[in-house]
């Protein structure tokens, strides 16, 4: 069976660290599930988000062993355009992932990156706020937002890439109970539509959404039993 | 799609800062720069912005002209004013440089608020438009996105350092001095991060995978922006002849 994500003996070790972040992980995500992966702050939760979307390669050092392989085909083979094109990832501050002067530019961004033609642009920008709901916001500018706000347009930003993998690093982190329920309404319709979804959590209200939930405790995943 | 064919072009608006800000640096007479800062005050009114706001903020560097002025007098020969125990203070010479240094700087700040009336959207597509590396128009672009929130940063430690109990505004100016150097590390280590997390996030998009990058939004110059730059050109070289001769 080919998994839309598949990590194998996973180890990561932080230049300048003597210990491994990440110790020999091993995880299987179907197509269209939702994985949550829980665990206290510092043990590797984000590393290993980072590890699986490419980004600990080109943006941290470090030492990193075993193969990740997306709808089987493993990270080491794949260009880094078909990784972004593969892998979404909303982080948890809406403030450093947010950057353009008005929503639509910020969504345009990915598209943009990839030499898309113009009028594929608008209409994934089109897309994209529809399917966060935040049309009307058009050509606001995304500091003037709520943080709720915020986090829908970072999301949009990531669906104009059009992945069929979403990651969300404690996306839910710096938001309201009404900013909460409405990014968990779009992860749930992300599911119907195919999409596999890894979130990383300290929420456990959050995991009501979750198909399964997973435990990272020493740079170990295991099964999560009810506790950190 | 283009941006606001409508109105002025950012490239536009930059020439024109470029040609007014050159004017200001080569030219020294003080009438000339008079003339150069009241035509930049009305267009930058005229383009919407308040530059009387501008020379409010202009008016805290009013002692460092001043130091400039008594520094020129001091150490530098010319009609004396004011002497004081046999030292000049004030020299027809040193007031003139004074007034020269201010008066450029009044025309630089007024004249770069002209650029301000783009977004910086537009400004990142004009800049890119001439040719400059996108990577490098970006960088202005976050630049202007950051500055707030560096100095947001900065007021939070201080906010933070006075909820200790400093009250910064009772204690003397040296120890003052050495609270904000406490303030220093924090705020960088904390922009490091941001910046860090920045990168990140941009790079998770695909910032730079390519050499180049396609924009949804095309500027397009417009007749009225070739004359205004034919104008702008036009009162420069007039400017420069009646300086020369």
């Amino acid at each position: 069976m080919i998994y839309s994500i598949e990590v194998r003996d996973l180890h990561f070790r932080y230049l300048n660290k003597e210990e491994e972040t990440l110790k020999g992980i091993n995880l299987k995500v179907k197509k269209g599930e939702i994985l949550a992966i829980v665990g206290l702050s510092g043990n590797g939760k984000s590393t290993l988000c980072h590890c699986i979307s490419g980004i600990l390669h080109n943006s941290y050092k470090g030492d990193l062993r075993g193969d990740i392989l997306l709808d089987g085909r493993s990270l080491k083979d794949l260009k880094r355009v078909d990784i972004i094109k593969k892998i979404g990832i909303v982080f948890q501050d809406p403030d450093t992932q947010l950057f353009s002067p008005t929503v639509e530019d910020e969504v345009a961004f990915g598209p943009e990156n990839l030499c898309l033609e113009t009028d594929v642009i608008i209409q994934r920008i089109d897309d994209a706020l529809k399917v966060v709901g935040m049309e009307n916001y058009r050509l606001s500018n995304p500091n003037h937002l709520s943080g709720g706000q915020k986090q829908l347009v970072a999301l949009a930003s990531v669906l104009s890439l059009e992945p069929e993998i979403f990651i969300f690093d404690e996306a839910m982190a710096q938001v309201d109970k009404a900013g909460r329920t409405s990014i968990k309404n779009k992860i749930e319709a992300l599911k119907k539509q195919g999409k596999t979804i890894i979130m990383i959590e300290h929420d456990m209200t959050n995991l009501d959404i979750t198909d399964r939930v997973m435990v990272l405790k020493n740079g170990k995943l295991q099964e999560f039993k009810g506790s950190l | 799609m283009q941006i606001r064919e409508n109105k002025i072009d950012p490239r536009t608006k930059l020439t024109a800062v470029i040609i007014i800000s050159s004017l200001a640096v080569f030219i020294r007479d003080i009438t000339l720069l008079l003339g150069i800062l009241l035509i930049t005050f009305t267009i930058t009114y005229a383009l919407g912005n308040n530059p009387l706001m501008l020379v409010k903020k202009l008016k805290k560097l009013i002692w460092v002209f001043i130091a400039i002025i008594v520094i020129q007098s001091v150490f530098s020969s010319g009609t004396p004013i004011i002497r004081v125990a046999n030292v000049t203070i004030f020299t027809v010479e040193g007031i003139t440089k004074g007034l020269q240094l201010g008066l450029r700087m009044c025309i630089i700040v007024i004249s770069a608020s002209i650029v301000s009336t783009s977004s910086p959207r537009e400004i990142v597509q004009g800049l890119i438009q001439w040719k400059i590396p996108y990577e490098i128009a970006f960088m202005v672009s976050i630049a202007i996105r950051f500055l707030p929130l560096f100095i947001e940063e900065i007021k939070d430690t201080v906010t933070a350092i006075q909820l200790r109990g400093i009250e910064l505004d009772r204690i003397p100016i040296r120890k003052r001095i050495k609270i904000y150097s406490y303030v220093l590390m924090p705020v960088v280590a904390s922009t490091l991060m941001k910046s860090k997390q920045l990168s990140v996030a941009m790079e998770s998009k695909g910032f730079g995978i390519y050499p180049t990058r396609a924009s949804f939004k095309k500027l397009k110059m417009v007749k009225a922006d070739y004359l205004i730059i034919a104008v702008f050109l036009l009162g420069a070289f007039a400017i420069i002849k009646v300086y020369l001769y």
